[in-house]
């Protein structure tokens, strides 16, 4: 939150003796922050109002009688603040030695141990030790289960009321309060009932001490133990900045990683604790090969050169439409791009996709408006409810926009004549439409009305699958190439694919992590047991990689580099967060080796930099977006 | 607060007349979460004790989470969270009642009524609280109030003499400035 933007001239201020120059409505916080002053906080947060009930941050201001909370001190012209002095030095050590009280020091077996804001500050402003007695704490309750996700260690609690505001002004639930007073408050749900929440994920990381915890995360891994790598929540394509944080190449725990345009630091559960597929062993290990009977394990080169002997002998006997390119949404920017190229370019085939069921009528249009932007909108539709359980965060935005940003959100159903909205919108001049793909139709043709009843409006589509949208901007789908060109000769979508592979014209499949879900489809089946070539690069163990001609072990997003694209079309850099199990080349340079092989060099190296120069080429849009930015489509039509 | 009394469970928890004050409290005030005192009060005029599901209630009628409601009735000793006795005690034990023997006179009526502090006698006559903060009749420490009538200057003899008449029914002392 922070300052509240109010236009006028910048407040000059001193903060021991460093000048700084801030925005009228800053925090004194905020001032010390600019100068580089740190001050310690408990119950402040970024993402919250300011309620100063903790104390930790009281500073001297000249012409003050006594000490001030600079987390809830707005600045004036001229302010002179300290926070180096004997006073508030004294004051610290005070607050920390009520707050360590009755705290009960178990440190040693408190998973926040090492990144708990208690022993910090202790260590650097605290007293050394205790004037009381260890025996004289009072007691509450240790590992209570506020439900299968979340632990409450109640003795730990400081009292800072950080959960208590997450649930107020972050989510709306108010599942947690603090009851009782004095001595005996603690922080609990209404009867001990079970927290309902899809971002309880968030507690832990906003409480500042190891009160509430992860239950995923318990007595597994100390911070310093850890290592961290800033990456892209997997689970859908909203696109969530996430520290994988592993230990020993299994991965410990996701964490937020604030980008205030996407997640504004939450996380959904759903995403947040889903990394344990990732730690997964039951791993493709080796590139394998059928060779007479039976499939063995080969070198990489042999895998590659049987692979492209396979797809050769197919086309050179049927044609290239014979071959059929599918992917899921997980794959990065590069690697579809390169499926893109081995498929259309290389091979010479039309028959290519990143999903299952068809998607006519994909433009740009469907994605013009960005979710920071959902704030400044006068008012926002939302149709149905599949966006928001497509990309459970949005309804954490869509809540800001309402409560704190006080604009309109209309959950309206769908099929919503825009004429019906013209009332509730009265008075607004600008809105936002929202919805999930399989309405993206429905909300272009809704925007367009709104527009031609004199709004601006524009449309946040929001797609299935991590990378979904970079697969669609880059053209790894049958009827567009890359930068929505339309394709002279459209091929077949993923389903058709199948289907012509069951019934025997499609004689050869290339596979580029197919989604394991695929498995559980009767055509995905039909048509893997009929292809003559079934060339599969996948992590997993499945019917994929049962069936393979040549298999090639894939790496999951945890183990790869390159850029995935946001449903909102911000392309943001994955990382390498593990080691992969095994020694064998990433799928990029198996699909760049692979062009190569089969007589079509790439011309770069299959790293994700220089295979992203190719695709800033080809789609001018994605120029110089790989740290982050939206590809910019240019105005509406 | 697992204790919600006999059939609390299925007999709707409010009776008509507090359901009333509740909505009326509620257009007292501009924010809901303002009327959820004078509902507790309503709630616990009528049953004596805020059961959870009289909680629930509170919360369904204002429109607010229950969690909320629960915040405030526990934050406040004078709201009760368990059935209490016909006749509640109250030992003031703040600083002035306890320089002049509050801690003594506490543990005198312990002993005269046989039960602990918070505890109610196994007739259900007397609930005894002696954890309550400063009732304002200093002047008159040690003091104790019995259904909020004060009675000061309290030794084991003359608390005894309360504890007789409020037995047998007799007209009472005179009444404190807390409003019933
Ligand atoms: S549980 Fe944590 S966040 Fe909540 S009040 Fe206690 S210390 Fe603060
Ligand atoms: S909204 Fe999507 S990207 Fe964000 S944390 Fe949840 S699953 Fe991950
Ligand atoms: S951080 Fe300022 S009072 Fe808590
Ligand atoms: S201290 Fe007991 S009445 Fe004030």
């Amino acid at each position: 939150m922070a300052a509240v933007e109010a236009p006028g001239e910048l407040l000059r201020v001193t903060i021991d003796d460093r000048q700084v120059e801030v925005a009228p409505g800053s925090l004194v916080w905020d001032a010390c922050e600019k100068a580089g002053v740190y001050v310690p906080v408990y119950c402040a947060h970024k993402k919250l109002e300011p309620v100063a009930v903790c104390r930790m941050c009281l500073v001297e201001i000249e012409g003050m009688p006594k000490l001030q909370p600079a987390c809830a001190t707005r600045v004036s012209q001229g302010m002179q603040i300290r926070t180096a002095t004997d006073q508030v030095r004294d004051f610290r050590r005070g607050n920390l030695e009520f707050l360590l009280l009755n705290h009960p020091l178990d440190c040693p077996v408190c998973d926040r141990g090492g990144e708990c804001d208690l022993q910090d500050f202790t260590q650097r402003y605290g007293p050394g030790r205790t004037r009381s007695a260890i025996t004289d704490k009072v007691h509450f309750d240790k590992a209570v289960r506020l439900s299968d996700r979340i632990l409450l260690d109640q003795e730990r609690c400081i009292l800072c009321w950080r959960c208590v505001r997450y649930y107020e002004e972050v989510t709306g639930e108010r599942e947690i309060v603090l009851q009782e007073r004095g001595v005996h408050t603690l922080v609990d749900t209404f009867e001990h009932r079970e927290l309902q929440s899809e971002f309880q994920g968030n507690l832990p990381e906003i409480c500042p001490v190891g009160a509430l915890t992860h239950a995923q995360y318990r007595f597994r891994a100390r911070p310093w133990d850890l290592r961290r790598t800033a990456s892209v929540c997997p689970k859908c394509s909203y696109g969530c900045n996430i520290f994988i944080d592993a230990r020993e190449e299994q991965i410990a725990r996701f964490a937020s990683n604030d980008n205030p345009d996407v997640d504004d630091s939450w996380l959904c559960d759903r995403g947040r604790y889903s990394f344990p597929e990732l730690n997964r062993t039951e791993r493709v290990l080796n590139p394998e090969a059928r060779l007479g009977g039976g499939r063995q394990p080969v070198a990489h080169s042999e895998a590659l050169a049987r692979a492209a002997g396979a797809l050769l002998r197919v086309r050179g006997d049927h044609g290239a439409g014979a071959v059929g390119f599918l992917c899921s949404p997980q794959v990065t920017n590069e690697e579809g791009f390169l499926l893109q190229w081995l498929a259309r370019q290389v091979v010479g085939s039309p028959h290519l996709d990143h999903r299952l069921e068809p998607l006519p009528e994909l433009s740009p249009e469907q994605f013009r408006l960005g979710i920071a932007e959902l704030e400044e909108r006068d008012a926002v539709v939302v149709l149905g409810d599949a966006p928001e359980r497509s990309a459970p965060v949005l309804t954490l935005r869509l809540f800001k926009t309402e409560t704190k940003r006080r604009r309109r959100v209309l959950r309206v159903p769908l099929g919503t004549p825009a004429a019906s909205l013209l009332e509730p919108l009265q008075g607004c001049r600008s809105v936002g439409v929202v919805a999930h793909q399989e309405q993206r139709s429905e909300a272009v043709a809704l925007s367009r009305s709104l527009a031609g009843a004199g709004l601006s409006s524009s449309v946040l589509t929001l797609v299935e699958g991590m990378n979904a949208r970079g697969c669609q901007d880059l053209g790894v789908s049958p009827a567009v190439l890359p930068g929505y060109q339309p394709a002279a000769e459209p091929g077949m979508h993923g389903r058709a694919i199948l289907e012509a592979a069951a019934a025997g014209s499609i004689k050869a499949l290339v596979l580029l992590s197919p989604d394991p879900e695929w498995e559980r489809d009767p055509a995905f089946e039909a048509a893997l047991s009929e292809v003559e070539a079934l060339i599969v690069v996948t992590p997993w163990l499945g019917l994929a990689s049962r069936q393979a001609t040549v298999l090639f072990p894939g790496r999951t997003v945890a183990e790869k580099a390159g850029t995935v694209t946001s449903t909102e079309g911000r392309v943001q850099r994955v990382r390498t967060a593990l080691q992969p199990r095994f020694p064998f080349p990433p799928d990029l340079r198996v699909l760049g080796e692979l062009g190569g092989a089969l007589g079509t060099p790439l011309g770069v190296q299959p790293l994700a930099g220089p295979v992203f120069s190719l695709i800033a080429e080809a789609v001018p849009p994605y120029r110089g977006t790989q740290g982050g930015l939206r590809a910019d489509w240019g105005a509406p039509a | 607060m697992a204790d919600s009394g006999p059939g609390a469970a299925e007999a709707p928890p409010l009776g008509r007349e507090t359901l009333a004050r509740i909505r009326r409290s509620k257009q007292l005030y501009p924010w809901a979460s303002s009327a959820i005192l004078p509902s507790l009060w309503a709630v616990q005029e009528e049953l004596g004790y805020l059961t959870p599901a009289a909680l629930l209630a509170v919360a369904e009628e204002l429109g607010l989470e229950p969690s909320e409601v629960e915040a405030v009735a526990t934050f406040y000793s004078m709201y009760f969270r368990h059935r209490a006795g016909e006749h509640l005690i109250q030992v003031c034990r703040n600083v002035s009642c306890g320089l002049r023997g509050a801690d003594e006179l506490l543990r005198h009526l312990e002993r005269a009524l046989g039960v602990e502090d918070g505890g109610t006698t196994e007739d259900g006559a007397f609930t005894l609280e002696g954890t309550v903060e400063c009732l304002g009749a200093c002047g008159g420490a040690p003091m104790m109030q019995v259904d909020r009538i004060s009675y000061e200057n309290l030794d084991a003899a003359a608390a005894d003499a309360v504890l007789e008449q409020v037995r047998s029914g007799a007209p009472r002392g005179r009444r404190s400035r807390a409003r019933a």
